[in-house]
């Protein structure tokens, strides 16, 4: 077998091995699909009690739109979809390092990044189904648009969870080396839903703070949704967000990869691998 | 040449211990300077207690753990230069029945496995099925792993580590947990791929499984290589004394220390079967055993110790690990 067509075999191995496992579990996939809604929800009720009457004019003028629902459903659904690839990546090696599984991939001749880019892959569908379950559903049922904003909306996603997948693979790396996936995880994810606008614009971020958020591709992909689905902007008026989102694209994985193999390169040392 | 080649290999681990803010780092060697080699169509056995250095051993050779010193060679490959090359050449079982995804089927973790050995598909669909076959799985191919028991997955684990045929095998405690009918079946298949021509390093505490599937065995208390020969070899080396087993109930672990000051007694220790009922059994290494014999049976009884058997048996590979180092391998 040519190494290409070997990788290849290895990678899709790998990738429907982490989707059997999803689809077996089916519990937790129902659970992110309601979380964005219920969020959504608390978030209506919240603003109604605060704004009382005046609550949708505020909104309007503070976003521009009067759609609330969308606005915060897109807000919800991206905020899911980035846990899931911080989180699930690095709970995924974690739990194969509890289960014993995860030296079992080490034994064998392949990449490590492949080990990560497969398990990443197969996340990358678990989002873009609930994002197409979520979003797509409220989008058709509220305000139809063109097939085209929904198609561009998909490449959005494509292209800023890719960046997100850098993160998570300094994540997966912190797992092996620290154990603990949750603690890191879950205060990284309420730091990027604060920072980047899941539930407000950015803008109502004291100043230093918005520059913080320029940084968290998250930040540009909520922004980008909303302005594709709730305003039709195009390609051409997002140029800009789209080569910053893949100049991410490219540069985090790699600084990701970096310091996961730096970590893993400590737990072979340590003999942390099979240690939880 | 030698299939497997171990140079001087030592790993050391750093822990630290104490008190958030009061931490010391705390040294422990875990092997110190283990040298061997593994030849094509041998056995080698790794026989020594918990916490001995098998483990590390294993996980070292099959590149988990980087060495502190040394090097080895797989059919060739450094550990250290060609980590890559040298998992292409190994077959691993590592000890435990968790070491495969209990949401997939049994046939679908050894697909799995295949793929990420670069196994193509027609190669894999046939090896699959003569190992599935070979374990006795066969019937259960299709069942969640969840769903076996203990000795299928274990089994199971097995033909794993045979997956891609790779000439140098690691089995670590192949049979550990398993039933006797199982670990037959085990044992039957590892004389059989050394007749094949694998190199097969096995570790164990089970000194009657080292005993009689090892060409060689290598005796390592702390972190290094005491003893190594053919068992025979090393059983002879202990012949010069008579071996008295003593089974006992009411042991008490003090009376060892009394035995041992008995002049003709070379060693003795005490292997508990059943410690909250403390009985067990006292093996004792003495020069004249017959002779020495009524003084130790008048101490135990002196003791309130309950004698119901004794006997005068044939060293064994844990005699041998006594006469070393003074302490049974369960210790």
């Amino acid at each position: 077998m040519t190494d290409i067509a070997g990788t290849t075999k290895a990678l899709s191995a790998i990738f429907m091995k982490e989707l059997k496992h999803y689809t077996r579990y089916p519990g937790n996939l129902a659970f992110l699909f309601a979380i964005p809604f219920l969020f959504t929800f608390m978030l209506s009720a919240m603003g109604t009690f605060v704004g009382g009457s005046n609550a949708a004019q505020y909104f309007f003028q503070r976003t521009g739109t009067q759609n609330f629902f969308v606005y915060q459903i897109l807000g919800s659904a991206i905020w899911i979809m980035t846990w899931v690839v911080i989180e699930d990546l690095g709970s995924a090696l974690r739990n194969e390092q509890i289960k014993g599984t995860l030296e079992q991939n080490f034994l064998a001749p392949i990449n490590r990044f492949l080990l990560l880019v497969g398990v990443a892959l197969a996340h990358i569908v678990i989002s873009a189904l609930i994002f197409i379950g979520v979003v797509f559903a409220t989008v058709l049922v509220l305000q139809p648009g063109s097939l085209l904003s929904l198609f561009l909306a998909m490449l959005t996603l494509i292209l800023g969870l890719t960046p997100m997948f850098g993160i998570a693979f300094i994540f997966s790396g912190f797992v092996i080396r620290f154990k603990e996936p949750y603690a890191f995880t879950q205060i990284v994810n309420m730091i990027f839903a604060v920072l980047a606008g899941t539930y407000y614009p950015v803008s109502v971020l004291p100043s230093w703070l918005q520059i913080v958020s320029r940084i968290i591709p998250q930040t540009y992909l909520i922004e980008d949704m909303r302005l594709i689905i709730l305003f039709n902007k195009s390609l051409v008026d997002l140029y800009g967000h789209f080569i910053l989102l893949g100049v991410m694209a490219l540069v985090y994985p790699a600084l990701g990869y970096y310091f996961f193999k730096r970590f893993e390169n400590r737990a072979k040392v340590t003999g942390d691998l099979s240690k939880f | 040449m030698p299939l497997v080649e171990v140079q001087a290999l030592s790993k050391t681990f750093e822990t630290k211990e104490g008190r958030l803010f009061n931490r010391v780092a705390k040294k422990v060697t875990a092997l110190d300077g283990v040298s061997f080699t593994i030849s094509k169509g041998e056995i080698l056995g790794l026989l020594g207690p918990n916490g001995a250095g098998k483990t590390t051993m294993i996980k070292m050779l099959c590149t988990l753990v980087q060495p502190s010193s040394g090097d080895a060679y797989v059919n060739g490959f450094s550990i250290m230069k060609a980590p890559g090359k040298v998992r292409e050449n190994l077959g691993v079982m590592l000890t435990g029945e968790r070491t495969l995804y209990w949401k997939l089927t049994g046939k679908e973790n050894l697909e799995y496995f295949a793929a990420l050995y670069h196994m193509n598909r027609e190669e894999s669909a046939k090896r699959i099925e003569y190992l599935l076959d070979l374990v006795g799985l066969k019937d259960r191919a299709d069942t969640y792993v969840e769903n076996y028991s203990t000795g299928m997955r274990i089994r199971l684990s097995f033909a794993k580590a045979l997956l891609h045929d790779a000439p140098v095998l690691l089995f670590d405690e192949p049979t550990l947990g398993l039933d006797p009918q199982s670990s037959r079946l085990i044992r039957e298949m590892i004389l059989d791929l050394r007749k094949k021509g694998h190199a097969i390093l096995l570790t164990t505490h089970y000194m009657e499984e080292a005993d009689l599937l090892s060409d060689r065995v290598a005796i390592i208390d702390h972190g290094k290589i005491i003893a190594m020969a053919a068992p025979s070899a090393l059983k002879q080396s202990v012949k010069s004394s008579d071996i008295i087993e003593i089974e006992a109930r009411n042991l008490q672990p003090e009376i060892v220390e009394r035995l041992k000051t008995f002049t003709d007694i070379y060693d003795a220790v005490a292997l508990f079967n059943d410690s909250a009922a403390h009985s067990g059994v006292i093996k004792i290494h003495a020069e004249k055993g017959k002779e020495v014999l009524p003084g130790i049976l008048d101490a135990l009884v002196r003791r309130d110790i309950g004698v119901t058997k004794v006997t005068f048996i044939e060293p064994t590979l844990e005699d041998v690990f006594i006469e070393l180092t003074g302490r049974g391998l369960r210790d």
